[in-house]
């Protein structure tokens, strides 16, 4: 699920779903097909039907972090903030079960593979329509058409949805994932918009290999075979958007006001800076794995860990990340222990270099600095959530990632010595020589304590003064996109229950982070893309292995910190599902009782 | 009769007035000041933290910025006995007097060395507006007419400039940067002294840039009535220069009230500092400043009160003790203004 915005934190529980889920799935597919989880029932749906409302009630309050929420809008969300509004108000062809990470229908309700294995064909539901909240009436309404009949979600709008992502005029920092896979995406989303013309464009955009073949399927074409596709096809870059919506209000129609969606909620009001509300959607038919709300209104709050616990204990807010500094009280008092969680998520949280700019030239510097970061006192003294240590990049549980039984020595560990050492021999003995070195992360206190912790360990063990400084979620993310510093936070997670969403979608050179890093090694590429095509599950680890050897080892672009678990206080009148996913909760499934 | 008597006691209430010692303006200010007990309690309290900030590596016990993460959050036994809620969690260490921060650093000490960071603030502050508004408000109001006329357009325009702002301004636009690598450009010098003074200049030079002005505009009202008065005329006709009079016949009569004046803003600066330092726009970590402390604290408010309590009382105590030093000089600089609020 993209960048992680706020800290939570961890303690490893290998899914074992995920490796049985992954073992079913190699059919004659040629790639690692961690597909369909339970099979999708075929629904014979003959009609739409306009169901009468039936009440909702109860109002949930929960904490999204400090700072505004991005964007919501599908084409453009790159962080689990946006991600999380995204998907409960619309919803893609499939969907992740939060918990075990299965593919599941969503709107589509079966997919088929061809034959030759390049094409991928989704039937949709006929029961599905766009919503919007009128804000005059108070209520969720249907969005007519011109004939005053409800809008059904369509391929059409599935259609749309993804030519808009890989349109280069709606510059989707997420389009590079849907290159990956489908045909004539790349060619599409790298084109010049200056140099071409508007028929050009259009010729690109039709090659673009997906086609909705009738008002529900849809046809996706891929440039080689790929198990994942079903995964990918359900990502929010894959939503279906509404385009005579975004043809009249332009960039504004995330607004609330103007918002239409068609997920089990939909947008209620945004204030910037300060929180966003979602409002059940009546017109939500439910489905077997995605069911009708049950609580009427959600609202998040965008507070910082501190002030978000103050309204849970006084009651404002039904669940909370506990903050670093409360959790030693949490885990003694009596009430809060009871309704504490802690549970492991599939992210990492890790430090990035840029590889252009000095000393970070220098692969043995960045392994000093790694070398020198002592995470196992990190996690027991200051994020003490139960975290891992990370060794590597891609967090074990996930199909493909490597895991401390098979490979304990794998990667990088606290080594002062080694640090020291390695730091002298690339000409900076004590730190004497090294330029001014800039640690940034994005505002939030738990970063900043884990920030202030590790500029220490440098200091100590490297004699390294590092400054720290950092911004707001939203500049952030475009510090590091146009000019990162020398080093960086972020946390990934994940998008898909791979190894390939972590290894090659970010590190790759033109992955995801790849303006952050600037860092490219032709190896590592190789056994990345190597390892995505590769079928047997204990191959690909390896591959993985010594992909992982590569980035946080031998060129050593990155610092893996630790493996994310989450702290949870959740009230006892609420009940719940925990979600893996990195902050992605799957609100529709639980329940407020009276209280 | 009576008429005549009251007459006579006038007049022998006149003569004995003109015998009593002619105490010296400073001397007489300090007799005032002195016999005002809350200002004397400031005073010396303020000449404390002077004290401790030079003095700081004596008495802090332990460096501000060494971590023992081990350390994390302990409070010795008293203070644990001061804040009961915090029991069953806390571990104790007898070794940190105020406790250990959240990375394990002595709270004390870092209370010891923020008396750096904020007095050098408080001091800065008026230095720079003494130095500057003094001078120019001086010039301005001697020569008069169109040079005042100019000189006090440009303290108007100048007066625009809310500090806040413009301290959190130039933060932005040269500080949480990336850029502050690239060698030889303006942002590159500018952060590195920043980075020499502990994250400090820019807070000094936006305290420079908006602080002088209320001084120059005391100076020159002050001078406007005084250099009408008989003894600028008498230093005039033996043939004194502008400069001469200037700085040895109006600087020492307006200088009293320009330092109350200075003193009186003092906390102004130190909350300043303090603010900024609590949003995060103050001092780079590690370097303690109370305003950074008490945002560190109030984090962990609910689990840790101490972490916060004590940089907050120590911030407290020094607002309060410059402020009643102020009120101090300032009545004893005019005992007319007693009383009546700035």
């Amino acid at each position: 699920m993209s960048n992680r915005k706020s800290k939570l934190v961890f303690g490893l529980v290998v899914l074992a779903t995920i490796t049985s889920v992954v073992l079913a799935g190699c059919g004659p597919t040629p790639v690692p097909t961690p597909t369909a989880g339970p099979t999708p029932t075929p629904k014979v749906i003959t009609q739409v039907v306009t169901p009468t409302p039936a009440p909702i009630t109860g109002k949930l309050f929960l904490n999204l972090g400090p700072g505004d929420v991005p964007t919501i809008d599908p084409a453009l969300s790159t962080d689990t903030s946006s991600v999380q509004i995204v998907e409960e108000t619309t919803v893609g062809l499939t969907r992740q079960h939060e918990e075990t990470t299965a593919t599941e229908p969503g709107i589509a309700t079966e997919w088929k593979q061809s034959a030759d294995g390049l094409k991928w064909t989704f039937k949709l539901r006929n029961d599905v329509t766009w919503v919007k909240y009128n804000t005059a009436t108070g209520k969720v309404e249907q969005v007519l058409d011109k004939d005053k009949k409800p809008r059904v979600v369509t391929a059409k709008d599935f259609e749309y949805g993804v030519k808009r992502t890989l349109n280069p005029k709606t510059a989707s920092d997420y389009a590079y994932v849907l290159n990956f896979f489908i045909k004539g995406g790349e060619a599409f989303n790298t084109a010049d918009t200056k140099k071409l013309s508007e028929a050009e464009l259009k010729k690109l955009e039709d090659a673009v290999g997906v086609k909705a073949l009738d008002d529900f399927t849809i046809e996706f074409t891929t440039i080689e075979p790929t198990g994942f596709l079903p995964m990918v096809a359900g990502m929010w870059v894959a939503h279906a958007q509404p385009s005579w919506l975004i043809a009249e209000k332009g960039d504004r129609w995330t607004e609330a006001g103007f918002f239409q969606g068609y997920g089990p909620y939909t947008l209620k009001e945004w204030v910037h800076e300060s929180s966003i509300t979602i409002i059940a959607n009546p017109f939500w038919p439910g489905t077997a794995n995605i069911p009708k709300p049950k609580i009427n209104e959600v609202t998040w709050y965008m507070l910082d860990d501190t002030p978000a616990m103050a309204n849970y204990e006084t009651g404002k807010q039904d669940a909370a990340s506990v903050p670093l500094a409360d959790i030693d009280r949490v885990k003694a008092d009596p009430k809060l222990s009871k309704e504490l969680k802690i549970a492991p998520i599939l992210c990492t949280y890790y430090y990035g270099f840029n590889t252009k700019k000095k000393p970070m030239d220098n692969p043995k510097v960045r392994l000093a600095f790694s070398m020198a970061v002592d995470r196992v006192s990190l996690i027991k003294n200051v994020t003490k959530g139960d975290q891992e240590p990370a060794q590597w990049f891609s967090r074990p549980g996930l199909a493909g990632a490597p895991t401390l039984k098979d490979y304990p020595d794998l990667g990088v560990k606290f080594n002062a010595a080694k640090a020291k050492a390695l730091l002298a021999e690339a000409g900076y003995p004590d730190g004497k020589g090294l330029p001014e070195i800039t640690l940034m992360y994005n505002t939030h206190e738990g970063h900043k304590k884990i920030a202030e912790a590790i500029q220490q360990m440098w200091k100590t063990n490297l004699g390294v003064e590092v400054k720290v400084a950092n911004q707001e979620w939203k500049v952030y993310l475009k510090t590091l996109q146009t000019d990162s510093p020398q080093i960086w936070r972020l946390g990934w997670c994940q998008d898909y229950p791979d190894a390939n969403n972590f290894d090659k979608e970010v590190f790759r050179t033109d992955g995801h982070e790849y303006k952050a890093t600037n860092w490219s090694n032709k190896k590592f590429d190789d056994l990345v893309d190597q390892a995505g095509r590769e079928t047997d599950l204990k191959k690909r680890t390896e591959l993985y292995a010594q992909a992982e050897k590569i980035l946080v080892a031998d060129d050593a672009a990155m610092i893996p910190i630790y493996w994310y678990t989450r702290v949870t206080l959740t009230k006892p009148y609420v009940k719940r599902t925990f979600s893996v996913l990195g902050g992605l909760e799957h609100i529709e499934k639980w329940e407020v009782a009276p209280h | 009769m009576a008429v005549q008597e009251s007459a006579i006691g006038q007049t022998l209430e006149r003569v004995k007035i003109k015998e009593r010692k002619q105490a010296s303006l400073w001397a007489d200010a300090l007799y005032r000041l002195l016999r005002n007990r809350a200002a004397v309690m400031g005073g010396l309290i303020a000449m404390g933290l002077i004290l401790v900030a030079i003095f700081a590596p004596w008495i802090a016990p332990r460096d501000y910025a060494t971590q023992i993460l081990t350390d994390n959050n302990r409070m010795p036994s008293w203070l644990l006995n001061l804040f009961p809620s915090s029991k069953g969690y806390v571990q104790i260490s007898e070794g940190y007097l105020l406790g250990a921060d959240y990375v394990g650093r002595d709270l004390f000490s870092r209370i010891i060395y923020g008396t750096r960071v904020s007095l050098s603030v408080a001091f800065m502050g008026p230095l720079i507006a003494l130095l500057v508004g003094t001078v120019y408000g001086t010039i301005s109001g001697f020569f008069s007419g169109r040079v005042d006329n100019l000189m006090m357009r440009f303290v108007d325009i100048m007066y625009a400039f809310p500090t806040l702002l413009l301290i959190i301004l130039l933060m932005a636009v040269f500080r949480s940067t990336t850029q502050a690598t690239v060698p030889g450009t303006l942002r590159y010098t500018l952060t590195s002294i920043d980075a020499r003074v502990g994250g400090m200049f820019f807070i000094y030079i936006g305290i420079g840039i908006t602080a002088w002005m209320g001084m120059a505009r005391l100076a020159r009202g002050q001078i406007l009535s005084l250099r009408e008065k008989e003894f600028i005329e008498a230093a005039r006709t033996i043939g004194a220069g502008n400069v001469r009079i200037m700085v040895r016949h109006i600087l020492p009569n307006i200088l009293g009230p320009l330092i109350v004046a200075e003193t009186l803003a003092i906390p102004t600066y130190i909350s300043y500092e303090a603010f900024l330092s609590f949003i995060g726009l103050g001092v780079n970590p590690p370097t303690p400043s109370w305003g950074s402390m008490i945002a560190d604290g109030a984090m962990s408010l609910r689990s840790y009160p101490n972490q916060a309590i004590f940089p907050a009382l120590a911030l407290a105590l020094t607002m309060f003790a410059f402020n009643f030093l102020g009120d101090g000089l300032r009545d004893a600089f005019d005992p007319r203004l007693r009383g009546t609020g700035k």
